[in-house]
């Protein structure tokens, strides 16, 4: 009999009941491996020993309660080895009674079920944290779509979603509010069918089939149409396709802002300042005139100082009239309402004739021109003149102290190129960086000479128009080179 | 240089005042409509040999006063010299069937200038 217990894999005990405090009075091979204690350091001794200090399991009680009551029972309790390891012992007691019915035995049968219970209690572990990496994970998207849709919600722009066969996902509100259209007559439909295809616009299908394929995305694209409602609307246009795989993959979102009235507002200024530079205009077409006729009747015997003074006031009324101009290529530029009128024309004649001009207004200065290109060159030459001229008259303007300004002209490939050098001020890396910018004026500069900053932005934006560029080199102290390429074929050939 | 008639048509009294000044100076006789509602009667009346119209004017706009010049009236073959401070001005002029245009504000010199060469 001990021998077949002693084969056993599971430790067994017998404790006596009868004696006090119930101690054990037998156990077997397994018993002593698994505890680590020897068979002399068991035997007398009361089951609580493997319980070392862990005294307040609930597990106790349930076992007291059985030795008590003679039931049988069982349990997983944390133990202790003799060398103070943990192991988690699966116990199950049964009472032995005699004739009686007294219990007069305990026999415990125990298994080390730690590898068990750890991988049980890994396993719980990992649950707990994905269940709470996944509500993490809900609680982003969640959080993220709350965003994106706040976001959608707060554009003033009229937002859709379609699939790749153009039925509405989703619409925002600034769209149904736009176009007075309830969600349930816009989502789940077909683009072109909504309303009585008011949608179904050429110039916005031949952008979704014919152009967003193959440029995506579309950036404004400008389309006109007549809706119901909300009579003729002009509406800027910005689709992006999804790209990336995923749920998303192929859907169309299509922005439409309706700038009808913005447009509006650009035309109405444009009118303004055209009336307005018209009116300004006229008297001093009026002073001009008369400073005119006042030369025409100048005494043979007018002062130095006299003639002088009154050279200087035709300079002003130049000053004054350009400024004019300027201000009206300015908003022009801005509404993109700068027309050009291209024209084949000699451009020697034409740098020769803008030199002249600027001759006859600064006599003083010295306008050297070098080189010639013998081109015809297609361009609006009113606008190109404008350029050299502006150039002319910052070299002159910048240059107080000197006398010299040296032109020079060239070809260069298909191109022409026009450099103009003054030995004036120069400029720092600074406003070499910035001077093309709308009303950038040099730091140094800004207190001691007269401008607008807008001469060179005029400037650059015709040649930019025409497909050449501008740019400059300068030096504080020795003096800029401004340059100029231009397409001699005009701008469409050089594309 | 012949002596001749020259009309001047602009709203503008300063412009006129210079114009007349120096046509007058020059030796041409002026005469000028500010009015440009008069202006068809008056070249009925005066025939001139020249006509500088301005563009931009209240009620009828030279414009209208070139185009209806050069189809309907016996004065289609009278030259015009359009003067005028907006930006589509010479296109304007061109298009109405101006002899040429000169912007506002004008050189005298170029004024003179275009005056010979249209009436020699
Ligand atoms: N030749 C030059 N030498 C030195 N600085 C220059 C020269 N040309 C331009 N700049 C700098 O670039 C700035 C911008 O020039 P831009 O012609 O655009 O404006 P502006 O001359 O100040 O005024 P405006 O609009 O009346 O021409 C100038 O204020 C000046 O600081
Ligand atoms: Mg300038």
């Amino acid at each position: 009999m001990t021998m077949a217990l002693d084969a056993s894999i599971s430790g067994i005990i017998i404790t006596d009941n009868t004696q006090q405090d119930n101690p054990i009075i037998y156990c077997n091979k397994a018993f002593e491996k698994i505890t680590g204690y020897s068979r002399k350091e068991i035997i007398g001794h009361n089951c609580r020993f493997l319980q070392a200090q862990d005294r307040s399991q609930k597990e106790r009680s349930i076992l007291s309660r059985c030795i008590a009551e003679g039931v049988e029972c069982r349990v997983e309790i944390r133990n202790y080895k003799k060398n103070g390891d943990l192991f988690w012992n699966e116990l199950y007691m049964s009472p032995v009674k005699n004739a009686n019915g007294e219990v007069t035995h305990f026999i415990g049968v125990q298994n080390d079920v730690t590898a068990r219970k750890n991988a049980e209690h890994d396993l719980r572990q990992q649950k707990l944290m994905m269940e709470k990496r996944i509500e993490e994970r809900t609680n982003e998207l969640r959080e993220s779509e709350a965003f994106l849709s706040s976001i959608i919600e707060t554009v003033r722009e009229g937002l859709l979603v379609l699939d790749p066969n153009f039925n509405v996902l989703s619409a925002n509100n600034h769209f149904l509010r736009t176009f007075k259209v309830s969600k349930e007559e816009t989502v789940g439909r077909q683009l072109y069918d909504l309303g009585n295809h008011q949608w179904d616009i050429p110039k916005l299908r031949d952008l979704l089939v014919k152009i967003l394929p193959t440029n995506n995305p579309v950036v404004d694209f400008e389309v006109e149409h007549d809706f119901p409602h909300i009579g003729k609307k002009l509406m800027l246009l910005n689709a992006y396709r999804v790209e990336f795989e995923g749920q998303y993959k192929d859907q169309i979102l299509l922005a439409i802002e309706d700038i009808t009235e913005r447009r509006e507002v650009e035309i109405r200024k444009d009118d303004f300042l055209s009336i307005a530079s018209h009116e300004l205009r006229t008297p001093l077409t009026t002073i001009k005139g008369y400073v005119q006729l006042l030369d025409r009747a100048m005494p043979q015997n007018a002062s130095e100082k006299f003639l002088s003074t009154f050279g200087k006031v035709s300079v002003y009324v130049e000053r004054l009239n350009s400024l004019i101009s300027e201000l009206l290529d300015v908003s022009r530029i801005q509404s993109g309402n700068m027309e050009l009128h291209m024209a084949r024309f000699d451009f020697d004649n034409m740098i020769t004739e803008a030199i002249e001009g600027m001759r006859t207004t600064v006599p003083g200065h010295q306008i050297i021109l070098s080189g010639q290109t013998g081109a015809k060159v297609v361009a609006d030459e009113s606008h190109i003149a404008q350029v050299v001229s502006n150039l002319l008259s910052n070299a002159i303007k910048y240059a107080p102290d000197s006398e010299k300004i040296e032109v020079n002209i060239a070809n260069v490939s298909d191109y022409v190129k026009v450099s103009v050098k003054d030995f004036g001020l120069g400029m720092s890396a600074e406003d070499r960086k910035k001077v093309f910018e709308r009303f950038y004026r040099g730091v140094e500069i800004q207190k001691k000479f007269p401008g607008m900053g807008i001469g060179l932005y005029i400037c650059d934006q015709i040649i930019k128009r025409h497909n050449g560029t501008l740019w400059v080199e300068s030096e504080i102290g020795k003096g800029s080179i401004f340059s100029f390429t231009l397409p001699k074929a005009g701008k469409e050939t050089n594309g | 240089m012949d002596k001749k008639k020259i009309m001047i048509c602009d709203d503008d009294e300063g412009i006129i005042d210079v114009l007349e000044m120096i046509l007058d100076e020059v030796g041409h006789t002026v005469i000028s409509v500010n009015d440009s509602l008069k202006v068809l009667a008056a070249i009925d009346r005066e025939q001139p040999d020249l006509l500088i119209l301005d563009l931009w004017m209240p009620r009828l706009s030279g414009q209208e006063v070139l185009k209806h010049l050069r189809k309907h009236s016996a004065h289609h073959q009278l030259k015009v010299i359009v003067i005028s401070a907006s930006r589509d001005g010479e296109q304007i002029a061109n298009d109405a069937g101006a002899n040429q245009f000169i912007a506002k504000p004008f050189d005298l010199n170029n004024i003179l200038d275009s005056v010979n060469a249209l009436l020699n």
